[in-house]
Formats: structure tokens, sequence, C-alpha cells
């Protein structure tokens, strides 16, 4: 191990001094042990924490659309100092607010501790990001994150240039299968008391060593009322409803693209909850089997009945499966 | 006597919070059944108790505690001053307030019902739109679906 009791700063600081050739030799490498105002570890800090020690490099970027990214100053990137691996330092950041899906207000929170428990269960599973928890000397619980190389689904998806029917037929089975995966993982948290808190098509990323699709940042939780996961299996409903029309499938690009399917719609074929939206996709794209297509009925205004649990979905769509 | 013809009690379990649904469910009952004799009215609260992760700490939670139980003492006195001005007599009103952990609300309730032996629960309509039902699901479709053993009315 790097840090054991012989080690001292010297050293840490000699390490560190190694990925930054350009550094400036007056001023002092500083090392953080306490991490609780994130936005004063900075780029060439080194954090000190759990017996090691971790390089922070740049804070973490989160964007979609491809619009501006959002700075995320308590994520950073990191280098630990002896094995040299690529590492994101989750610091603590408590934050409660109100969110609001479509018309809808609830109360959503961020916690480390939920995060940090469900990196212990998931420890093991190929469809979850990898990390641990440790705590600095403040008793703050950083999440010491591996680095997954790949893009988010989102992106992979979205770069695909060939049209839709081709798209549908050669490259969506296999990807469904990997969705199905990544359902079937939110299953194993659902069953142990656990929720996602913020299911998002760039929340899996597709990692591009062990080819499997990987759920990313479980901190966030919202307070549930009836239904515990419902808003997780509106998250997963929205996946699907995106992979399966290769992209979310906006009436204002119907009405561009396809105006006569916009004539057709009725407000049942709607999405439930984002009301520019086609959940009823199949009247986009007629190829796609009714069985699937059901499922995704499930997510529109005109469902006469919600999924409740994860396992209802993934029975669902496992049947839908074999019309590929 | 057949089992269809089971004696039930003149016990009524109202399911509260501090909605106006809520309060018309206690209003409900009050008219209806203030003044008739037999009738033993409870009105219940159920605190979900938030997840650990929802405070930073036990201080915070204790302090949150202490503000949501004089809340609801507050609501609890007032839902109780409804009944006994509809005509309902001290001796037959009870009120009760519990802290649970409840991933489900209804089986919070029916839980409580379980150990109190009402054979009647009453809970006021919610009126969520579709899409909050879908997302949050909602107590009221709820309960008259799952409650079993007992009368479920559901105010509007």
């Amino acid at each position: 191990m790097f840090m054991n009791s012989h080690d001292n700063e010297d050293k840490i600081r000699e390490r560190a001094a190694h990925w930054m050739p350009n550094r400036d030799d007056k001023k002092p490498i500083r090392i953080v042990t306490d991490t609780t105002d994130f936005f004063k570890v900075q780029f060439n800090d080194v954090v000190q924490i759990g017996g090691k020690a971790y390089l922070i490099r740049h804070n973490a970027k989160e964007g979609r659309f491809g619009l501006d990214d959002e700075v995320k100053q308590w994520v950073k990137r990191s280098i630990d100092l002896e094995t040299e691996e690529s590492k994101i330092l989750k610091l603590v950041f408590y934050e409660k607010f109100m969110a609001s899906v479509g018309q809808i207000e609830f109360e959503c929170f961020r916690s480390p501790r939920k995060e940090a428990r469900i990196l212990d269960l998931v420890k093991d599973h190929p469809n979850f990001m990898h990390g641990f928890s440790v705590e600095d000397e403040k008793g703050n619980l950083v999440r010491i994150l591996d680095y997954i190389y790949g893009p988010p689904l989102s992106q992979l998806v979205g770069n695909l240039t060939m049209d839709h029917r081709e798209y549908f037929f050669e490259h969506f089975p296999s990807i469904l299968s990997k969705f199905i995966e990544c359902i079937d993982a939110i299953r194993f948290i659902h069953e142990h008391g656990e929720k996602h808190g913020d299911i998002r098509r760039d929340h899996i990323f597709v990692d591009r060593e062990s080819k499997s699709y990987r759920w990313i940042d479980f901190d966030y939780n919202y307070r549930h009322r009836e239904n515990i996961y419902g808003y997780d299996l509106f998250g997963l409903g929205n996946i699907l409803m995106f992979l399966a029309g290769k992209g979310d499938v906006l009436l204002p690009d119907l009405k561009r693209q396809k105006p006569e399917v916009l004539e057709s719609l009725v407000e049942d074929d709607l999405n439930i909850v984002f009301r520019n939206r086609l959940a009823n996709i199949k009247k986009a794209y007629p190829y796609i089997p009714e069985r699937l297509n059901r499922v995704m009925m499930h997510f529109s205004l005109g469902a006469k009945w919600y999924y409740e649990h994860t396992s209802q979905l993934l029975e669902d769509l496992q049947d839908a499966q074999r019309d590929f | 006597m057949s089992e269809s013809e089971n004696k039930i009690n003149k016990n009524i379990l109202i399911a509260v919070d501090e909605s106006e649904n809520a309060r018309r469910a206690v209003s409900y009952v009050g008219q209806l059944l203030g003044g008739l004799p037999g009738f033993k009215v409870s009105v219940l609260h159920v605190i979900p108790d938030p997840e650990e992760d929802y405070f930073p700490d036990q201080k915070e939670k204790d302090k949150w505690l202490a503000r949501t139980k004089q809340k609801v003492d507050t609501m609890l006195a007032d839902y109780r001053k409804i009944l006994i001005d509809a005509g309902f007599s001290e001796n037959d009103l009870s009120t009760r307030s519990t802290l649970r952990y409840c991933p489900s609300m209804v089986e919070c309730i029916l839980a409580e019902r379980d150990e109190t032996h009402f054979d009647t629960i009453v809970v006021g309509r919610q009126g969520v739109s579709r899409s909050e039902e879908f997302l949050f699901g909602s107590i009221s479709s709820k309960i008259v679906n799952h409650a079993e053993n007992c009368t479920v009315w559901v105010v509007r």
C-alpha cells in the first residue's frame, strides 16, 4: 500500500509532481484531508483519504442533449497516486429541492449515504458503476468510483446515422436485450428496498470493455407517496420509448416529417407526463411489434393500468422480445 | 347466520392528513353519523417516517419530528372538534398519530386497522391527476383494491 506509516506528505507530493510537469515549483502541492468545502478542493490538490492519495484533475460535467454542460463542483476526476488509475471522487453535497416533471412537483434530495449503500449492494453487479465509500477526517462520506470508459447510452443511440427501419431491425434488438438487463438491475435494487432515484438515458453508460450497460449516479432520492417505485418506473418507460423511437418522437418533429401521423393522433397516444412526446410509437413506425408497443402504451395517457413493480415491466418486455 | 351476514361492528376509522379532502371525509362522517348511538370513531394520521437519507444527521431529524408532531396534534384536535360539533360524544372519539416508515401508506393504514379491528375505513378522495397517480400512486384508489375484511368509504 502506498500510504503506510513511513510515507509522508513529501512522498505524496513527489508522486503527484510527476503528473504536473509544468507546475510552478514555488507553490507547494496542497494536501486536503477535510473535503467539507468542495469548492476549495481544486485542480492539482491531493485528497488524502482512507489511507490513499488522489490527485485532483477536473470537476465532472453533466449535460443533456448536447447543450451546455453543468459543472458538478462536488464531483472530481482524479488519479489514484498508488495505482495510477483514474477515479471519480464524489464529495458530500446535501441538497433538497422541489423537482418538477411536467406540471407535477415533488421533493427531491441528494444523499451520499444512499449512494454508498447501493455501491456496497451492487459491488459485484455488472450493470452498475462500481466503487466504495470512505469518510474523510470530518466524517464526510466520500465515494470513490471506478471510471467507466464508454459513452452514455443516449449518445450511442443519438450517434447512429441510419434510418429508423434499419436501426430498429439491425440494432434495436441487441440494445433492447441489454436494456432489459438494466431493468433487471433496477429490479435487484428495488427488491433490496432502494430506488435509483434519477433514471435517465444519460445515466446508463455503455462500458467499452465489458460491453455491459451500467447505471451511474444513485445519490438522488425522492419523497415517494403511494407508489414507492413509480418515478423509477417512469424513467425506465421513457428510456424504452427513446430506444424504440431512436430518440424521443416529438410532436413538432412529426408535424414537419410525418404530418399524416400527427393528424391521426388522439390524446391517448401521448406520453402520460410529457404531452409533446408520442408513446404510441407504432403510429409513427408501423413495423413496431404490437407486444412491444403495448408495453410502451402503459406510459401513455390512454393507459388503464400502470406498472407498480419492475418485475411486471420485465415480464412484459421479455414476452415482447420474442418478436425479434 | 350465513357468512355473508357476519355482524359488522360500528367502529369507523378515518385515515387523514392535512389536506382538504381529509377534512371533507371527517366532516362527512360527522354529518352522517353524528348523534347516532353505537358508533365509535377513531381519527388516524400516519406520519410517514422519511428514509434515513432524508436528513443529514439525527439532530435534523429530531427537529423535524418535533415540528411535525406539533402540527399533527393541532390537526387532530381540529378534526376532533368537527366531530364533537356534529354530535359525537367525547367518549366515542379517539385520535391517534403514529410514525411509521411507509413504502406504501395504504399498507400502513391497513396495518393499523388490523391492530384495531375497525370494520369501516374512511378516506378522502385525493383528486390527483392521472399523471400524478401514474408517477406517485393514489391512496384512495389503492386502498379500495387492497383492503380486505372491511368496507372502505371514499369521500369526494
